[in-house]
């Protein structure tokens, strides 16, 4: 009886599950059935749904049009810059934050850094970055102000008008950001670390340096890794927010990304066909990578996230 | 010093002791990068109080130099201000009900083994996780389904996650299945199960996931530039895009109201500064629960999870 009752079609599960699959379908499927779009010729079009019935096909002309458009290298030069710091610099900090805390022997203390540097997380980006533009402004901002009281500089430094100083900008303010809230996740995991493995290593004699390096470490790692990963599958997601809030006409040169562009060219300029093949494009290297990236992981270390 | 041992897993022991220099050097770190999170808000609050025409000399750092509320009663007259907070107060609440709703009860078919073509389904989600059609393609749907300024564009395209269908999937499955054998027994029906078992029991996973969704329903800024254009429909976030990006001030009209004195007092720079304080103090009265609450619920975060 139990057996039987099994085994029968669970229609009430299937439409409870189908509900979120017909969801998908409408806004995940049919749009990928859009990229038909990218290989098209329907830039500035009127009435898109009905050339893209009618216009023939045009082959890869649009992807050869953005890898010899003017603005190419520059926008994946940025991209790319950008999204190694942002994995060198930006992804370790919070290892090291938590490690730092982790050591900490007030939990008083422990606790007023922690309420104080997850903060800034839960302010949305056009508020923070809002914040840095005034911060670094050339006209009365905070750094301008303090360097000139001090006589380091004797006329104001235009920060955001320098293309020079734009990734330092965006890399420090993400620092600021994301450290606090990025160190969740390993404070979490060094505290599931096993209690006895500790206890071993202070018989044997471990001082905290050491124990740092080869217990809690190596117990975080599988954490790390995951993250990592996730990191790497999003090198060429630059933020848009952050980006497209402290970008202006002067310092562009440092600033497109590839995520500003495709919003410029297409709901601004409606070149919807070249729009579509860049995205697709980007799409593309964000698969490779972060399948690439696993089958390394799993390779070298046996973790990865599938 | 207090030490909690319990807290910290029993760390506590390991730490007793006096603090050396090496611990010094730690807390400095970790006081002085806690500084530098805090002192950008500080600078802002302090700016907000201060007499716009004095700021302009420069040198107010820590404390208002001539105090003054000009800054806020420019603010509040402003009714973009109020849009922009009906707006992000209504998406927020009505967004993140209808996810939790929508999201779990998905989650809840996939965490039944006698779902079939479980594994299907299952794939089916995930590769949208990893793939998509661009910005184009889904302009041109929002745009066939008549969302393109309309409130719901801010609802429908964000009730489902397959990220959080996965976490709140994963809880589910750690309930034990006793319960849900018993209540077959009893005659309930799957949705009832869902509902008046399931639901109560991931209160955990259900806020975490709630707090996820409403701080990204209330920091979205994305979708109300490139979806809509009607100014009723402008959310808090594009309202301050929009102030502190193209100094768009607020309207002559309603500075009309204002005495004369004051208009001519003002600058740009501390009347943003008050705008972005009075749109942060909602997140400033929840930020407590919020912390605690997600702060417990990242581990559930982890896809190894």
């Amino acid at each position: 009886m139990q057996k039987r009752g099994k085994r029968r079609f669970n229609w009430q599960i299937f439409a409870m599950a189908m509900a979120g699959v017909l969801y998908l379908l409408v806004f995940n499927y049919i749009p990928m059935f859009g990229i038909a779009i990218a290989f098209k010729d329907l830039d500035y079009s009127m009435n898109i749904m009905k050339d893209l019935m009618e216009k023939p096909w045009v082959g890869m002309s649009n992807f050869i049009k953005f890898v010899t458009d003017a603005q190419f290298g520059s926008v994946m030069y940025n991209t790319l810059v950008l999204g190694i710091l942002e994995l060198v610099i930006t992804f370790p900090i919070p290892i090291m934050f938590a490690l730092l805390l982790n050591e900490l022997r007030s939990q008083r203390f422990r606790k007023v850094v922690q309420t104080t540097t997850y903060f800034p997380y839960f302010i949305s980006w056009v508020v923070f970055a809002g914040i840095v533009q005034m911060f670094v402004s050339s006209d009365g901002g905070f750094i301008n102000d303090v360097l000139m009281r001090f006589h380091v500089i004797n006329q104001p430094i235009p920060f955001l008008s320098q293309p020079g100083y734009f990734y330092p900008i965006i890399i420090i303010s993400s620092v600021i950001k994301g450290t606090g809230w990025g160190s969740v996740v390993y404070v979490s995991a060094i505290a599931g670390v096993d209690q006895e493995i500790y206890e071993a290593a202070h018989i044997d004699g471990a001082n905290r340096w050491k124990t740092a390096l080869y217990v809690t470490i190596p117990c975080i790692m599988p954490t790390v890794m995951v993250m990592l990963l996730l990191a790497i599958s999003g090198i060429l997601g630059s933020g848009f927010d952050r980006i497209y809030m402290l970008q202006n006409p002067l310092n562009l040169v440092r600033s497109e990304v590839l995520d500003t562009y495709v919003y410029k060219v297409g709901i601004a300029d409606r070149r919807y066909s070249y729009t579509t093949a860049v995205g697709l494009f980007r799409s593309v290297v964000a698969v490779v990578l972060l399948g690439s990236s696993n089958y390394i992981a799993k390779k070298k270390t046996g973790n990865g996230i599938f | 010093m207090r030490i909690k041992v319990g807290k910290n897993g029993g760390r506590g022991e390991k730490h007793l002791g006096k603090n050396n220099v090496w611990d010094w050097v730690i807390i400095a770190l970790l006081a002085m990068f806690t500084l530098i999170c805090l002192y950008p808000f500080w600078y802002v609050v302090v700016g907000s109080f201060n007499s716009g025409s004095d700021y302009l000399r420069g040198g107010v750092l820590f404390w208002p130099r001539v105090f003054s509320m000009e800054n806020y009663r420019v603010v509040m007259v402003d009714s973009r201000l109020w849009i922009g907070f009906r707006v992000t107060i209504a998406r927020t609440v009505i967004t993140t009900i209808c996810h939790l709703g929508f999201t779990s009860m998905v989650a809840y078919a996939m965490s039944r083994d006698d779902l079939p073509c479980r594994s299907g389904i299952y794939w089916y989600c995930m590769l949208t996780m990893f793939f998509g059609g661009g910005l184009i393609p889904f302009y041109l749907l929002l745009k066939t389904l008549r969302l393109l300024n309309s409130f719901w564009v801010y609802v429908i395209p964000g009730m489902f996650s397959v990220y959080n269908m996965i976490i709140i999937s994963n809880y589910f499955r750690s309930i034990a299945g006793e319960i849900h054998e018993s209540a077959v027994m009893d005659g309930a029906s799957e949705f009832t199960i869902y509902s008046r078992l399931y639901l109560p029991l991931s209160k955990p996973v259900l806020a975490t996931v709630t707090l996820w969704v409403g701080v990204g329903q209330w920091n979205s800024f994305f979708d109300a530039m490139v979806y809509t254009t009607d100014r009723n429909l402008q959310t808090l976030q594009l309202f301050l895009y929009k102030m502190i990006k193209t100094s768009e001030f607020t309207s002559t009209a309603e500075m009309g109201g204002l005495p004369s004195d004051l208009v001519s007092n003002i600058s740009t720079t501390n009347v943003r500064y008050a705008t972005i304080v009075v749109s942060t103090i909602p997140i400033l009265f929840i930020y407590p629960f919020l912390q605690r609450f997600l702060a417990k619920g990242i581990m559930l975060g982890s896809l190894k999870g």
